[in-house]
């Protein structure tokens, strides 16, 4: 089997090691992947900001790019989500649509691996879910799972649902509203150390706004993680 | 009323700042309707529910004009004057004359967002007539000369604090007088008001086109109250507000109850028909019933292929509750009687896109609201919709759309992307915090890290 | 003038239609998916510990209560006249709305409705799945609104399962207002916290009439 993978331009300059341990991970497990060199951006910040033209000659770009991927593989929810809800809206019947998934979702229901080892044993662990990919993938159990069959302690938090102040643009839009909406996911935190997000947005304003007030969490990409339970041993 | 939805985010930002309690009261009270709402449904087939909601809402819609006329006629065959409002003008000038005609000089309301739209209270206070809001939210914030800031709970933001205070002040109850003590003070002023009025005006939730029935849901009882006693009621009723069949109204009850609080449905429902009194042969009750059918820019939004079914709305404020974003702040950031996710998408239909321009982008899309909406109006999309006119019409910022217009350039050019990745590394941070948009993430965040070398250059070196 | 609004709202109403793709009616909701009656709910289960329940009103029983109003069954006119004497012995003063039988009447002395400590109704039908009293505007309102306390006969023949049968029961004979009351006047709106009485009255009565009461 064979995938494409896609970084995305969030993750090509603040998430290069984790999109390597997506790598690693998909290799781990007979998949081989590959990189399309003109990747660049799937334009989700354009449509969002509701520039339909300039999204749409990025969403042209990305769908030539992967044409010819069997699947395409992103450490992105929302990245994904993009792909699979938003160029179908864009592009005539873009292949690239229905098949690209979220790193954990192509792992559960592709590949249809749930154990991937026991490297996270004894680890406790939040987990944010990012809006486009709960809502927009229905992707709820997948990271879960791959998260707690390796032995981390997922551990309840009232607020994992609620949006993190992202929302792209919104961030510096809004960025008073952004913030408030940040704490409010910081300060409602269960006891952990660590907080894993499958989005890279998500990750850069929690963590952004973690480091501001000081606040002793990190924060990681699921890809890394997800890297961490399969490495630390079978 | 006046819209002040342009000054969104400073509106938003002084709430944060200086009265960080009301982000508090809001979540709070918001969360709490959240989960009521989550038991309401937890056994019910919510998707079958909204599915069949949405299409009777669809229905009536687009055979509105039908409806309204069979309403209409059910409404005069049993004594009630029918009169239409374009524009809020319209609706003043009718108030207007039903006041001069019938001496009235006190009127009781009953909670109408519809009469908050079209700023009645301030019109009907110029022509010497007493408005006492008898809902208590409404009652409250009207003590604070404030206008609501949620559909169903218009003094969410207050706390408890706050309400002693005012009423401290207003009506005389001590300092730290008990949630009871409140209301049996405010029970008593209005239990007055409704008893001497002349006139009540309510809204209506439903219009039931085959009965022509005004239904009203509330669980105080100063909605039965203000269209009982007072001897003339005025319902103020937007066109959208059409119901077909009287079968469709059991459900419609028990839908809106769920989603608004969680409840099988409101303390009290009020099935108006026509008048009451000696009209109908009846002891008591209004002698004149006035139904004022009020457009006030739903027509136009109607006519919108985009943007109407944003009309189906049921007015259950499921989508603030839901709301991210909305429990920041509450509504009076949003300018409009309207607020979160729903008054974003109806603001710009009613109102105007330029005039209410920051609130189709008060929101994450986190979709959210799409989820709760009993009659599943595609919210996330019709915000969108609002968001491509901005661009379109050129609305938006031009630092906004240069920035986006570069990046296209830029990342459709994968030599170029790979160049402009090496020079945004060499900016130093001192400077990037000082851009354009990346300032406004500095103020509260730190900036993102770039790793020590991009993912290409990891992947050219060979990943192990 | 309002005759010149109506004809332009409704042109503009039949314009905006115009080209659009017409949706029709669903016809009812499929049964399956009708809210239950409190059968199932969890208010219910903490009200008596009782699940599964199949009469109407027994359900509606639950389903009141759980909603904060009172209930009582009363199988024959020996049991009504006994209650009846007890219950009214707390008040001062009634008012009775017009058409209840003497039978159902408190001895107390009479009052307005502004005035009387309670307030009686005989109610037109009840729905089990709401919780709800029908009541007619024709008995007269102010006495189902203005007193604190609010006793509404009802018989148990006039308690259908759904809200939807109950109001298909008055369709035909629709009075000025027919009114759902579902439980006593409350309001959160002082800080969220819940204040019972706020207008509307503060407690509610549902006095059920066996067959041969």
């Amino acid at each position: 089997m064979r995938v494409s993978l896609f970084v995305t331009c969030l993750g090509d300059r603040f998430f290069a090691n984790a999109a390597a341990d997506a790598v690693r991970l998909l290799r781990s497990l007979d998949v081989e992947v590959d990189f399309p060199k003109d990747q660049t951006c799937c334009g989700q910040p354009a449509w969002n900001a509701g520039d339909v033209p300039e999204a749409l000659r990025m969403a042209t770009h990305t769908a030539e790019v992967f044409a010819d991927a069997d699947y395409v593989v992103l450490p992105s929810g929302s990245c994904t989500a993009m792909l699979r809800c938003t160029y179908p809206r864009l592009l005539e019947a873009p292949a690239v649509a229905e098949r690209s998934y979220e790193l954990a979702e192509f792992i559960v229901d592709v590949l249809e691996v749930t154990e991937l080892g026991r490297g996270l044993e004894g680890r406790r662990l939040a987990y944010h879910h990012g809006c486009h990919a709960l809502r927009e993938l229905g992707l709820e159990t997948q990271p879960v799972r791959l998260l707690e069959s390796a032995g981390a302690g997922v551990v309840p938090w009232e607020m994992d649902q609620e949006c993190c102040g992202f929302g792209g643009l919104f961030s510096v839009k809004n960025p008073e509203v952004s913030v408030a909406m940040a704490d409010r996911k910081l300060d409602t935190l269960p006891d952990v150390e660590t907080v894993v997000s499958a989005d890279g947005g998500c990750l850069l304003q929690l963590d952004g706004r973690a480091r501001h007030r000081g606040l002793p969490i990190r924060f990681k990409s699921l890809a890394s993680v997800l890297w961490e339970a399969r490495r630390g041993g079978s | 009323m006046e819209v002040h939805s342009g000054d969104y985010r400073a509106r938003a930002r002084r709430i944060i700042e200086e009265t960080p309690e009301v982000r508090e009261a809001v979540t709070a009270a918001t969360r709490t309707f959240v989960e009521h709402r989550l038991e309401a449904f937890a056994d019910l087939d919510e998707d079958a529910l909204s599915h069949w909601a949405e299409r009777v809402k669809s229905h009536a819609l687009t055979h509105l004009a039908d409806y309204l006329e069979e309403a209409e006629a059910r409404l005069v065959e049993r004594g009630a004057h029918v009169h239409w409002a374009e524009s809020a003008s319209d609706v003043h000038r009718i108030l207007e004359r039903i006041v001069r005609d019938n001496g009235v000089k006190k009127v009781v309301k009953a909670k109408s967002m519809l009469s908050e739209e079209v700023g009645l209270n301030p019109f009907l206070e110029s022509c010497g007539v007493e408005v006492l809001e008898t809902d208590l939210g409404e009652y409250i914030i009207q003590l604070f000369d404030e206008p609501p800031s949620h559909i169903v709970g218009p003094s969410i933001h207050r706390s408890l604090d706050d309400i002693r205070a005012i009423f401290h002040e207003r009506l005389g109850t001590p300092r730290d007088a008990s949630p009871e003590r409140l209301a049996a003070a405010a029970r008593e002023l209005l239990r007055n008001a409704f008893l001497t009025a002349e006139m009540g005006i309510s809204g209506g939730n439903f219009l039931v086109a085959e009965t022509g029935s005004i239904a009203l849901i509330e669980n105080e009882g100063n909605i039965r109250l203000a269209t009982s006693v007072p001897r003339i009621h005025v319902a103020l009723i937007g066109i959208e507000k059409v119901l077909p069949k009287w079968d469709d109204l059991s459900i419609f009850l028990q839908v809106t109850a769920k989603s608004a609080t969680g409840q099988p449905v409101g303390c009290f429902v009020s099935i108006i028909q026509g008048p009451g009194g000696s009209a109908a042969g009846e002891p008591d009750g209004p002698e004149e019933l006035h139904v004022v059918l009020v457009d006030n820019g739903r027509s136009r939004l109607l006519a919108d292929p985009e943007v109407w079914e944003a009309l189906r709305c049921v007015r259950c404020g499921a989508c603030l509750n839901i709301c991210p974003v909305y429990r920041q702040t509450g509504g009076h950031a949003y300018g409009y009687v309207y607020s979160g996710p729903i008054g974003a998408i109806l603001a710009p239909g009613l109102v105007g896109l330029e005039e209410t321009l920051p609130l189709p982008f008060a929101s994450t899309h986190c979709g959210a609201c799409k989820d709760v909406c009993p009659v599943r109006i595609p919210i996330p999309d019709l915000l969108h919709v609002w968001r491509k006119r901005a661009v379109e019409r050129g609305l938006t910022s031009g630092v906004e759309r240069s920035v986006l217009g570069l990046w296209a350039s830029v990342v459709t050019r994968p030599a170029l992307f790979g160049l402009a990745e090496k020079v945004a590394g060499l900016i130093p941070d001192q400077v990037v915090r000082h851009l354009p948009m990346l300032r406004e993430w500095s103020a509260g965040r730190e900036l993102p890290r770039a790793t020590g070398r991009t993912f290409r250059e990891l992947w050219d070196e060979g990943i192990e | 003038m309002s005759r010149d609004a109506r004809e332009r709202i409704l042109s503009r109403v039949r314009d905006a239609n115009r080209d659009r793709e017409p949706v029709s009616h669903p016809g009812p909701l499929p049964e399956a998916a009708e809210p239950p009656g409190p059968f199932t709910q969890a208010a219910d289960a903490e009200v008596d510990g009782q699940t599964g329940v199949a009469d109407p009103v027994d359900a509606f029983e639950n389903r009141l209560r759980a909603a904060g109003g009172e209930v009582v069954r009363l199988a024959d006119k020996a049991a009504v006249r006994a209650w009846l004497k007890e219950f009214a012995s707390e008040f001062e003063s009634v008012s009775v709305c017009k058409g209840v039988p003497q039978g159902l009447q408190p001895e107390l002395a009479a009052a307005a409705p502004s005035e009387a400590s309670l307030g009686v109704s005989l109610a037109v039908g009840a729905a089990a799945q709401t919780g709800s009293l029908l009541l007619s505007s024709r008995e007269g309102r102010q006495a189902q609104l203005l007193p604190p306390v609010h006793l509404v006969w009802v018989r148990a023949q006039d308690v259908h399962t759904t809200l939807g049968e109950a109001l298909q029961a008055c369709r035909e004979d629709l009075p000025a207002t027919l009114a759902l009351h579902s439980g006593p006047s409350k309001s959160a709106d002082i800080g969220q916290i819940l204040v019972t009485g706020v207008h509307g009255p503060g407690r509610i009565i549902a006095a059920i009439l066996g067959a041969d009461a």
